[in-house]
């Protein structure tokens, strides 16, 4: 008989997929000093208003007053309100709005994408058509018919980025299950006894993260931008402060306090900006054909 | 061999498998190709059967329906008292523990997020996690890796272990039946003989049943008991492996065999080769009478009308060709 032979070659680190991201991820600088920013952002938007206590519907001072006067740092809009506070609360609203609509949208567009590409069939081509249908609506009218049928609040709006901004994920899903589906570890862990639920939920969908993480990443950039855009409209709730709503209400005296809108905009640009920095990042360090084997 | 009657552990009859083919319009009747058309074969307890051919023969598509991975149309697969083909839902991911698999791409076969570890007791499903932690320290003995590599991830693996992760997977529920589709052929010749005597090793210890497929017929000669020789969707030759070696009947098995290269120098000027002109057919239209006969040297008339079938002869082989005489003398002499 044969002797089974073990081959001595030494044990690397077992660095997790995680770890290997994370490693891939820093050697991008632009999407290090992104997230950085990014993260400054946070910060600002969650500790801010409690440092900087001015109510952002208040009247402080007198209207246009520019930048740097009178101790208000980024000067009063037009009705004398104080722009640091509403920058700062509006971040809150801005961040949490591009979150929620963009978690809502990846939750959809999964759930979409993964039957669709995981059962092929009539199933495929129903969810597919579905998915087209909402493709070539105008977004930003269907969004604003909903925030008008349904009322200008938080809520609605939320949903109404999301319900439009799905159909991304769900293609992106879909060519990931198409691909994975057919790859031989799946119908291994068919062989070993898994089922369908277990097969798309703990198989397919982990490997095909790293485009829907990508585009998710992405997604939050858009629905701010989104939520600045219905805002600017007046189409958001009236009682809360957003970066969109500032430069709306401010938007007849742009040629004579050209700051007013000038800043809230810098925020939106800074920010996604750096939203999509990182998401390049991701997709950088996500990328397998980068990593080293 | 053991003394008492060997019985069969897997018995297949008359398997299909067939796939849609596009057709040009809506309207036209629905065309389907038969990768695999009709096969009947049986495995003995113990043994191990290979299924062989050339690229599109069907031998994979014949394992993956036994297996439960595609669907077969028609026929029977018996694996002792169970029928692999009525089960389904939960019945049937029970029963898997009794067949497991083993892929023939070690690259894309494990599933890269998993830890050596949990791919390997992925079959282990419903255990508790001390239970499974023995099987699996159990068969990475077995199967020739060490403890400390159960924590990688498949890409920090070389070609040879991974395929050695995909034999502990298929070993972990304890199968009565392994099904090896092209185990070795992904890997370099020096890692193909150890993964093949690994094989070996563990088939003495444990008892397995192998069904093998390949296209490599040192390989077969070295791993099987009894061989199938499948041509475009169809065993052409059944024997066990001395006389197929020995006296290859079917002039598509003699081909085949022709064409393996000989070390042995001695050996060289005795066998001719036989080169096959031509393609295989296209499965999706088969020719009307025997399907090797656009190749075969020596065809007849009635080739072309009839289709042979499988038949036995006195010394055991089956072979489906009608030129074979009943006393095993092959038409290429």
């Amino acid at each position: 008989m044969e002797k089974v032979v073990i081959d001595e070659k030494p044990v690397e680190a077992a660095r997790g997929p995680i770890a290997e991201v994370a490693g891939m991820f820093v050697k991008s600088h632009a999407a290090v000093v992104a997230l950085v920013v990014l993260l400054l952002i946070v910060l600002a938007a969650i500790f801010g208003p409690a440092m900087y206590q001015i109510d952002p519907f208040e009247m402080v001072w007198a209207p246009f007053s520019p930048p740097g006067e009178e101790g208000f740092l980024l000067g009063t809009d037009y009705l004398g309100r104080d722009i640091m506070a509403g920058l700062l609360y509006g971040a809150r609203v801005s961040l949490a709005i591009g979150l929620a609509a963009a978690l809502m949208s990846v939750c959809i567009g999964i759930t979409i994408g993964a039957l669709a590409g995981y059962y092929r069939g009539w199933v495929e081509e129903v969810l597919m058509r579905f998915t087209e249908f909402f493709q070539v609506l105008p977004t930003l009218l269907f969004s604003m018919v909903i925030v008008a049928l349904f009322g200008a609040s938080l809520e609605v709006v939320t949903i109404a980025i999301g319900v439009v901004s799905w159909t991304a994920v769900a293609r992106i899903t879909r060519a990931e299950f198409l691909r994975i589906r057919e790859l031989e570890y799946v119908m291994a862990s068919r062989a070993s006894g898994a089922g369908n639920f277990k097969l798309m939920v703990a198989v397919i969908l982990p490997n095909a993260f790293p485009p829907i993480i990508v585009q998710a990443a992405l997604m939050v950039g858009s629905a701010i931008l989104f939520e600045a855009g219905l805002s600017f409209l007046g189409l958001s709730d009236p009682n809360v402060v957003s970066w969109g709503q500032i430069i709306g209400s401010n938007r007849p005296y742009i040629l004579d306090a050209s700051y007013t809108v000038t800043i809230p905009g810098v925020a939106i640009f800074v920010t996604v900006l750096a939203i999509s920095l990182v998401g390049d990042g991701l997709n950088d360090a996500l990328n397998p054909k980068l990593r080293q084997r | 061999m053991s003394d008492q009657p060997a019985a069969n552990l897997l018995t297949v009859k008359d398997l299909k498998v067939r796939f849609p083919l596009k057709s040009s319009s809506i309207f036209a009747p629905k065309r389907y190709l038969y990768a695999v058309d009709g096969v009947s074969f049986s495995v003995t307890q113990g043994q191990a059967l290979a299924i062989v051919g050339e690229s599109g023969s069907g031998k994979t598509t014949t394992a993956l329906a036994i297996a439960r991975l595609i669907k077969a149309y028609a026929g029977q697969v018996q694996l002792q008292e169970l029928d692999l083909l009525d089960l389904a839902g939960d019945d049937l991911r029970q029963a898997r523990r009794r067949f497991q698999f083993i892929f023939q791409d070690p690259y894309s076969s494990l599933n890269p997020r998993l830890r050596a570890a949990d791919i390997v007791a992925e079959p282990l499903a419903a255990m508790a996690a001390d239970a499974k932690q023995a099987i699996v320290d159990e068969l990475f003995q077995a199967v020739g890796l060490r403890p400390e590599q159960q924590r990688l991830f498949p890409h920090q693996f070389s070609g040879g272990q991974r395929q050695r992760l995909g034999i502990a997977r298929a070993m972990a529920p304890k199968p009565q039946l392994i099904i090896c589709d092209e185990p070795v052929s992904a890997l370099d010749v020096a890692v193909q003989a150890q993964v093949l005597n690994l094989l070996r090793e563990l088939q003495r210890q444990r008892g397995l049943t192998y069904l093998f497929i390949s296209h490599d017929l040192g390989v077969v000669q070295h791993m099987c008991d009894q061989i199938a020789v499948m041509y475009l969707g169809q065993i052409v030759e059944f024997a066990d492996r001395i006389s197929l070696f020995k006296n290859p009947l079917h002039p598509y098995t003699r081909a085949l065999l022709s064409a393996v290269p000989r070390v042995d120098p001695a050996m060289r000027g005795k066998s001719q080769r036989i080169l096959l002109q031509g393609d295989p057919p296209d499965p999706a239209n088969p020719p009307s009478g025997c399907r090797f006969v656009a190749r075969c040297p020596v065809a007849e008339a009635r080739c072309h009308s009839q289709p042979p079938a499988l038949r036995r002869l006195a010394s055991g082989q089956q072979v489906a060709c009608h030129l074979v005489s009943d006393d095993a003398v092959s038409p290429l002499g």
